[in-house]
């Protein structure tokens, strides 16, 4: 064994099915019917990730409360989706332990998060050119939760004029770069990152009237908005721009007029939500739309009525892939590890909105999930990644973090929190740690709380946010 | 000189404006390459006046092919090319180079669909997004360009056509199949019920292909309610496929024969639908405890959400 590799023995749930476990082992053995009628020389089989470890495989997976056996009823016909999915799992296999789960390898990652504030990135960052302002936000966001100490008031003081150089004066919103033209992914991923700093002389220098006003200038007649001026309009744009009023304290009626309605037609017959109407159902949008409901009101009335709730919870339940354990994006994509956040996000929020849903228990499997993250997705160079075979980036070091640290809490929509006059809504989500019986959760392994809805450290946003909304109303 | 900008045309006259990355220790600075570094310097000062010419169109495409993420510089280029009227059509056929070079690259699409709307005519369009699938056949932002451009050209006749070769193609890629249910009900007319009878055939028979296959599924079950259909419709092809044999209380599954934890979902909310909640229940069980195992919780989800209703209404 590596000796960098520390291992945690997973804990396991008390009184745990043991009935289950023979038919766990006979499903890895289990033959399906499609491959004893066709007469195709090449058919698939079902693939566990303890095939190689021969070991005493079922049992020891169901007492861990994750499900390393393979699927036991496998179609045999032979297409590109299939082949690329049997490739992953075989390399996820080769990664997946029994019984043991790897540490988060905390000081590596926070190393290469670090890399930015201390060195030049190289040349081939330059496709990342015209988005500057998300590489501030998407280590300062991964750090945030995974090692807060690590982002000393040096690092905090050099982001407000980093991000500042994004700014277009006259128009009070950001752009991908100095320079720029404003974008609402640059505004968001700026404001964001502003909101980690906690900066008020920073937060003093954005002219909220003129941002105003540009929201409105990329607001669409049909209720969406568009992500630069003649630019595309998808859910995601919608996020953005809600997310930053929301910071900012500036959601009006008029900003929000009838945007909830476009994203309800976003929702597809699958049940989950595309970029526009008609677009395919992703789990990337699914989480920009329905953060979006959380702050265009309150999400407990919000989600039952502009989505059809029972088609997004199947769909959603649907992402989740055994034996990864991780989530894909779209129906017969391939895991990837930010969609645990895309789509462990959405379950945050759902779990804390509609405590109908999840009176008793979660309705996915946490501890799965975070033996993908902590098996698959953690790099030898430090970083988090989509899956083995790929290289770490921030990207997916922020949002695989982000659903590692969903998949250790439980959020609540708590309107107690305070009062709830329009642009709160997003500010009213409390949360916990999760039982260790529930979850896996080793100490060494935790990372902090976020908000579901903003994708921030847990309460960096709701102080920028009383920051504006003690300046007092805006003349709009 | 290696600090030069090579180019077609003079810029002796243009004083390049510096990036300013923010303050004495920016985060996030990119080490780029001479050459980028100079040409946005000038793109800054051209785009600074807003100067439209033919080498500041020059400058955008030696810019894109460096880096084609820039947005501000697709945008730019748009307002240039309309400005001084140029041929849209050698534009298009110039995108469709650098589409080649960088395939994931989705700015091109966008500013595709600028230039064509302008130009007013899809005839390049379809081919080269044919080529484009062929390469990469679950494209996100390709498939939703089509789905611009068959609204905008009304070119609604060869869409189910095109989705059936792609799905022959890969009866799982999911992204021909969304796009066939565009195809079908994109209109927003009402489709006539032989049209519900035949897409359900379809699917039916992609699924007998490959019985686990979700995408096929998927869309199954929302045509059945689109077309207000009862999910009873399908009851004997979910027997079939799930092996299930049933007595008045019992749910049985033949381990041997089944062939699709799909089907026995699909049962288990038939079932479910006619207040045969126990059928209900043992179906979600074997789901949670067998077929489906690592959607248990969601499994029992459904279980307990289907007594507590029928707790209710007792
Ligand atoms: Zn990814």
């Amino acid at each position: 064994m590596h000796p960098r590799v520390h291992r945690a023995v997973f804990r396991s749930r008390a009184g745990s099915r043991t009935s289950n476990s023979s038919i766990l082992i006979s499903s890895t053995t289990s033959v399906d019917t499609a491959s004893r009628t066709k007469k195709n020389p090449r058919t698939r089989r079902p693939i566990s990730t303890n095939s190689n470890t021969g070991v005493a495989v079922a049992m020891t997976a169901e007492q861990n409360n994750v499900h390393n056996a393979a699927v036991s009823v496998v179609d045999s016909l032979i297409t590109e989706s299939s082949t690329s999915q049997d490739d992953v799992v075989r390399l996820c296999a080769g990664l997946i332990l029994d019984g043991q789960l790897p540490h988060l390898q905390r000081q590596l990652h926070a190393d290469f998060l670090t890399i930015p504030m201390s060195f030049q990135l190289p040349p081939n960052y330059t496709g990342l050119d015209a988005s500057k302002p998300w590489l501030v936000y998407w280590p300062l966001q991964a750090l945030g939760i995974l090692d807060p100490d690590s982002l000393t008031d040096d690092i905090l003081s050099r982001i407000g004029p980093s991000i500042m150089a994004c700014l277009n004066e006259t128009e009070g919103a950001f752009g991908g770069g100095n320079g720029q033209t404003s974008h609402l992914a640059a505004t968001y991923a700026c404001l964001n990152a502003l909101a980690i700093a906690q900066d008020e002389d920073v937060w003093l220098q954005i002219n909220r009237e003129r941002l105003y006003k540009w929201l409105m200038s990329v607001k669409r007649p049909d209720g969406g908005f568009s992500m630069h001026v003649g630019g595309e309009e998808d859910v995601r744009a919608v996020y953005c721009a809600l997310a930053s009023a929301a910071l900012l304290n500036i959601i009006t009626p008029e900003l929000t007029e009838g945007t909830a309605e476009w994203i309800s037609r976003c929702q597809t017959y699958e049940g989950g939500i595309g970029g526009a109407p008609d677009n395919e159902a992703h789990g990337g949008y699914a989480f920009c739309g329905l953060a979006a409901l959380c702050i265009l009101g309150n999400p407990i009335e919000m989600i039952p009525k502009h989505l059809d709730v029972d088609n997004l919870v199947r769909w959603l339940s649907a992402r989740q892939y055994q034996p990864e354990g991780g989530f894909s994006g779209r129906t017969n994509k391939l895991v990837d590890g930010c969609y645990s956040w895309w789509v462990g996000g959405c379950w945050s929020i759902l779990e804390g909105a509609l405590s109908w849903i999840t009176a008793k228990d979660v309705l996915w499997s946490k501890a799965d999930l975070q033996k993908y993250i902590l098996c698959c997705c953690q790099s030898p160079r430090g970083g988090l990644r989509d899956k083995p075979g790929k290289s770490s980036d921030f990207y997916h070091s922020c949002y695989v973090l982000s659903g590692l640290s969903e998949a250790q809490h439980r959020y609540s929509f708590s309107p107690k929190l305070r009062d709830s006059s329009t642009g709160k809504w997003s500010f009213m989500w409390a949360y916990k740690l999760e039982l260790p019986d529930v979850v896996i959760v080793d100490e060494q392994n935790t990372v902090r709380p976020i908000n579901p809805v903003h994708v921030l450290p847990a309460g960096t946003g709701e102080r920028m946010h009383d920051f504006y909304a003690a300046l007092g109303a805006l003349e709009l | 000189m290696p600090l030069a900008y090579l180019s077609d045309y003079s810029w002796d006259d243009v004083i390049p404006i510096p990036q300013d990355d923010g303050g004495e220790n920016p985060l996030a600075l990119i080490a780029y390459h001479d050459d980028y570094k100079i040409a946005t310097g000038y793109l800054r000062a051209v785009m600074s006046i807003e100067e439209v010419s033919d080498r500041a169109l020059q400058l955008t495409s030696d810019l894109i092919f460096m880096n084609p993420a820039h947005y501000t510089v697709w945008a730019y280029r748009a307002r240039l090319l309309f400005a001084l009227k140029k041929d849209l059509e050698e534009e298009l056929i110039w995108v469709e180079e650098v589409s080649r070079q960088f395939l994931k690259n989705y700015q091109i699409w966008n500013h595709r669909e600028v230039i064509v709307d302008k130009y007013d005519n899809p005839i390049r369009e379809l081919p080269f997004i044919e080529e484009m699938l062929e390469l990469d056949s679950k494209n996100y932002h390709v498939w939703s360009y089509r789905q611009w451009l068959v609204r905008r050209f009304d070119l609604w006749v060869t869409e189910l056509a095109y989705t059936d070769h792609m799905i022959q193609d890969d009866v799982r890629n999911n992204s021909a199949w969304n796009h066939r249910f565009f195809a079908v009900f994109g209109k927003g007319e009402d489709v006539g019920q032989s049209v519900i009878d035949d897409e359900i055939d379809y699917a039916k028979s992609a699924i007998l292909k490959a019985p686990q296959n979700a995408s096929a599924w998927n869309y199954l079950i929302g045509l059945l309610k689109r077309g207000e259909r009862p999910m009873s419709d399908i009851e004997k092809f979910c027997n079939d496929l799930a092996a299930v044999q049933t007595t008045e209380h019992a749910v049985n599954v033949d381990n041997d024969r089944i062939s699709s934890a799909r089907a026995l979902e699909v049962l288990a909310d038939i079932y479910n639908s006619r207040n045969e909640v126990d059928k209900a229940a043992q179906a979600w069980t074997l789901l949670a405890e067998k077929y489906d195992p690592i959607r248990e919780n969601y499994w029992k989800f459904k279980k307990s959400q289907a007594i507590q209703r029928l707790a209710a209404t007792a």
